[in-house]
C-alpha cells in the first residue's frame, strides 16, 4: 500500500464517520465556516464600517440634532435643520449652480466623447498614440488639473495668449461671474473626456461587423454609417456613461476650492463646496450634516439608476 | 473619479478592427484633437524646464518657444526636491504605497470569503459591501474627519491611509475573478487536507493576479488623486500630501511658477508611468482569460 492510497482510505473512513453523525457535524461545519469567513472578512468589514457606514450614520443622527455656543450639548430638533436648509437662499443658489453645471456639462462632454470614440475606435499605431494623449488628463490628480488650468486662465496666461493670436478680445475667465462656471466646466470636461471615450470605444467594438457591411452595400458613406449604425447601437453605453458622469460631477470639489472658492458672487458654489463652507467656514455643523445627508441621498439615487441600467444592458 | 478607471481599459484592445476606410481627414483630426488635449500638460512640462522668471515670457505673441524650450534646465526639479514639496511628494508615495499593500490584502481576503466560503449570511454581508461601495467617499469625508479628529488621528499616516483600505470597488473586482475559479477546486483541496488560508494563498491568489493588479491600481489612484480627505486630516508639514502642498503653493503671494510646474508634472508623470507599464501586463492577462 502506498502512502497516497493510505491517506485516501483514511479520508474515506472519515467521510463515513461524518455521514454517521451528520447533524452534529453539519452544525459544527457551519460554525467552522462562519468562523473562517469572519477571520477573512474582519479587516475589510471593519475598514468599510469605520470609513463609510459610520460617518454616514453620524451625519444622519446629527442632522436631527442642534448644538449652540450657549448650549453645547446637542439636543434633538427633528427636521428643523432640514427646514432651515431648504429655506436658505444660499442653499437654493448652490443647488441651482450644481444643476446648471450638470445639465450643460454632461450632455456636451458625453456627446464629444462619442465623437472622439468614433474618431479613435479604429486600429493602427497613429490612432493608438494620439488616443493615449486624449487619455492622459484622466490620470492627472484633480488638484493638479485645477492648477494647470488656473494658470492657463490667468490674465497673462495661455488662454488669453491663444485668443490674442486669433485676433479675439481677452477674457476674464475665472474672475467673471458670467464665465467662471463655464471655465470650470471646460476644465472638468477636459479631465473626463478620455475616460468616457474608453467606455464608448468598447461599446463601438461590440457592434457586429456585418451591420457596417450591410450599410456599405446600401451605399452609406463613412459618417452616414456612424449616424445610422453606431449611434443607435451605443445608446446603452452612452446612457450609462451619462449617469456615471452625473454621479462624479455631482461631487466636484477640488477646482472650486482651489480656483474660485465658490465665487465670484456664488456663481461656482457647487453643492460639495457649499457643504465644506458651511462646516468649516461658517462652523454650522448641524446644517452641514443635513446637507451631507441630502448629498448622499441624491448620489445614491443617481447610482441606483445606473445599476438599473447596467442590469438592463446585460439583457 | 478614479475608481473604475483601470478596469475598463481592456475591452477596446481585445478586438481591433478597422472601421470603414482610413481617410487622411480622419488622421489629421486624430492628430489635432490629441494635440489639443495634451496642450495644458505639455505647456506645463515645457514651463517646468525654464526659470520661473520666464514662465510667462513667451506668450505674447505665441511663438515656437511657447511650446518648445530652446534651453532646457532641470533646476526647478532640483529646487523641488529641496523644498517642502519634495517632502509632500514623498508623503504621497508613502501613503499611496502603504494603502496598496494593506488594501490589496484586505480586499482580497474579503473577496475570498465572499466567493469561496459558503458561510451562512454571505448574501447579507455582500449587501453591506455593496452599500458602502455606493456611498461616494467625498460626500461623507467631512463627518468622517470629525470622527478621526476625536480619535486623535489627525496629522498621522494612519488617518491618511485609513479610508483607502476598505474599497468596495476593489473587493467586487477581485471577487469577480475569484468566482470564475471552479468550486470543485476548493472541495478537492479541502479533501486533501488543505486549510482555508492555504487554499486562499496557494490557489486563489496565484490564479487572480491580474485582478489584484487592477485592484491595486484602483487603490493607488484613489489615494494619489485624493484632495478633500488629505485637506481635512493632513495639514501639518510632516504629513501634508503633494496635491495639498501644491494647491497651497498656488495661493501664496509670490509664486515660484517653475517649482509649481515641476511638482505638478511629477504628480502627473508618476501615475502615468505606473499605468502604462502595468496596463500592458494587465491587458495581456485579461486577453488570455478572455480567450479561455
Amino acid at each position: 500500500m502506498t502512502a497516497d492510497s493510505r491517506t485516501r482510505t483514511a479520508k474515506a473512513a472519515r467521510t463515513v464517520t461524518q455521514a454517521g453523525g451528520r447533524r452534529s457535524s453539519a452544525a459544527r461545519q457551519r460554525r467552522e465556516l462562519l468562523l473562517v469567513a469572519a477571520v477573512f472578512l474582519a479587516p475589510a468589514l471593519l475598514a468599510l464600517f469605520i470609513t463609510r457606514l459610520l460617518p454616514a450614520g453620524v451625519s444622519l443622527v446629527e442632522s436631527f440634532m442642534r448644538s449652540t455656543i450657549l448650549n453645547p450639548t446637542p439636543r434633538f430638533v427633528g427636521l428643523q435643520n432640514y427646514a432651515e436648509l431648504f429655506a436658505d437662499p444660499a442653499f437654493h443658489s448652490s443647488l441651482l449652480v450644481t444643476l446648471v453645471f450638470t445639465v450643460i456639462l454632461n450632455p456636451l462632454q458625453v456627446g464629444l466623447a462619442f465623437l472622439l470614440a468614433v474618431l479613435y475606435s479604429r486600429s493602427g499605431r497613429t490612432t493608438r498614440f494620439f488616443r493615449a494623449l486624449v487619455i492622459v488628463p484622466v490620470v492627472v490628480p484633480p488638484a493638479i488639473s485645477a492648477i494647470f488650468w488656473g494658470i492657463v486662465y490667468r490674465p497673462d496666461g495661455l488662454a488669453n495668449a491663444l485668443l490674442r493670436s486669433l485676433g479675439l478680445p481677452e477674457q476674464p475667465f475665472l474672475t467673471s461671474p458670467d464665465q467662471a462656471l463655464g471655465s470650470i466646466m471646460l476644465l472638468v470636461g477636459w479631465v473626463g473626456l478620455g475616460y468616457w471615450m474608453l467606455f464608448l470605444i468598447a461599446g463601438i467594438n461590440d457592434i457586429p461587423e456585418e451591420l457596417y457591411e450591410a450599410a456599405s452595400i446600401d451605399g452609406a458613406g463613412s459618417w452616414r454609417k456612424h449616424l445610422s449604425v453606431t449611434l443607435p447601437l451605443v445608446r446603452r453605453p452612452m446612457l450609462f456613461v451619462l449617469v456615471a458622469a452625473t454621479a462624479i460631477h455631482f461631487i466636484t470639489f477640488a477646482p472650486v476650492q482651489i480656483l474660485t472658492r465658490g465665487g465670484p458672487n456664488g456663481s461656482t458654489n457647487l453643492i460639495m463646496y457649499d457643504v465644506y463652507k458651511r462646516a468649516y467656514d461658517l462652523r454650522d455643523v448641524s446644517m452641514a450634516q443635513a446637507e451631507v445627508v441630502i448629498l448622499v441621498l441624491l448620489a445614491l439615487s443617481i447610482v441606483a439608476i445606473q445599476f438599473r441600467m447596467m442590469r438592463g444592458s446585460d439583457r | 473619479m478614479s475608481t473604475t478607471k483601470i478596469v475598463t481599459v481592456p475591452p477596446e484592445y481585445r478586438r481591433r478592427r478597422p472601421r470603414g476606410t482610413r481617410s487622411p481627414i480622419t488622421t489629421i483630426l486624430q492628430v489635432v484633437v490629441g494635440i489639443i488635449m495634451i496642450i495644458p500638460v505639455w505647456w506645463g512640462a515645457v514651463t517646468s524646464l525654464r526659470p520661473s522668471s520666464e514662465a510667462f515670457r513667451f506668450l505674447d505673441p505665441l511663438q515656437l518657444q511657447t511650446f518648445f524650450p530652446l534651453r532646457a534646465s532641470f533646476d526647478n526639479y532640483f529646487a523641488l526636491v529641496e523644498s517642502d514639496l519634495g517632502r509632500a511628494t514623498l508623503n504621497s508615495i508613502i501613503v499611496s504605497g502603504t494603502t496598496v499593500i494593506i488594501g490589496v490584502v484586505t480586499c482580497a481576503m474579503a473577496a475570498y470569503a465572499l466567493s469561496a466560503i459558503e458561510f451562512p449570511g454571505r448574501n447579507a454581508v455582500f449587501v453591506v459591501v455593496l452599500i458602502s461601495f455606493l456611498i461616494p467617499f467625498d460626500a461623507i469625508a467631512m463627518p468622517l474627519a470629525d470622527v478621526v479628529r476625536d480619535w486623535g488621528l489627525v496629522n498621522t499616516y494612519v488617518g491618511l491611509i485609513l479610508p483607502g483600505i476598505g474599497n468596495g470597488m476593489a473587493i467586487l473586482l477581485i471577487r469577480t475573478f475569484f468566482l470564475a475559479i471552479p468550486h470543485e477546486l476548493v472541495e478537492a483541496a479541502r479533501l486533501d487536507g488543505l486549510g482555508w488560508f492555504a487554499i486562499f494563498w496557494r490557489i486563489y491568489v496565484p490564479l487572480a493576479v491580474p485582478s489584484l493588479i487592477g485592484a491595486g491600481l484602483t487603490l493607488f489612484l484613489f489615494q494619489w488623486q485624493a484632495y478633500l480627505w488629505p485637506l481635512l486630516v493632513g495639514t501639518d508639514k510632516e504629513h501634508m500630501l503633494a496635491p495639498i502642498a501644491l494647491a497651497n503653493f498656488m495661493t501664496q503671494t509670490s509664486i515660484d511658477y517653475g517649482v509649481l510646474f515641476a511638482g505638478s508634472i511629477c504628480l502627473t508623470v508618476i501615475p502615468l508611468i505606473i499605468l502604462f507599464s502595468l496596463q500592458r501586463y494587465f491587458i495581456q492577462s485579461t486577453v488570455s482569460s478572455g480567450i479561455k
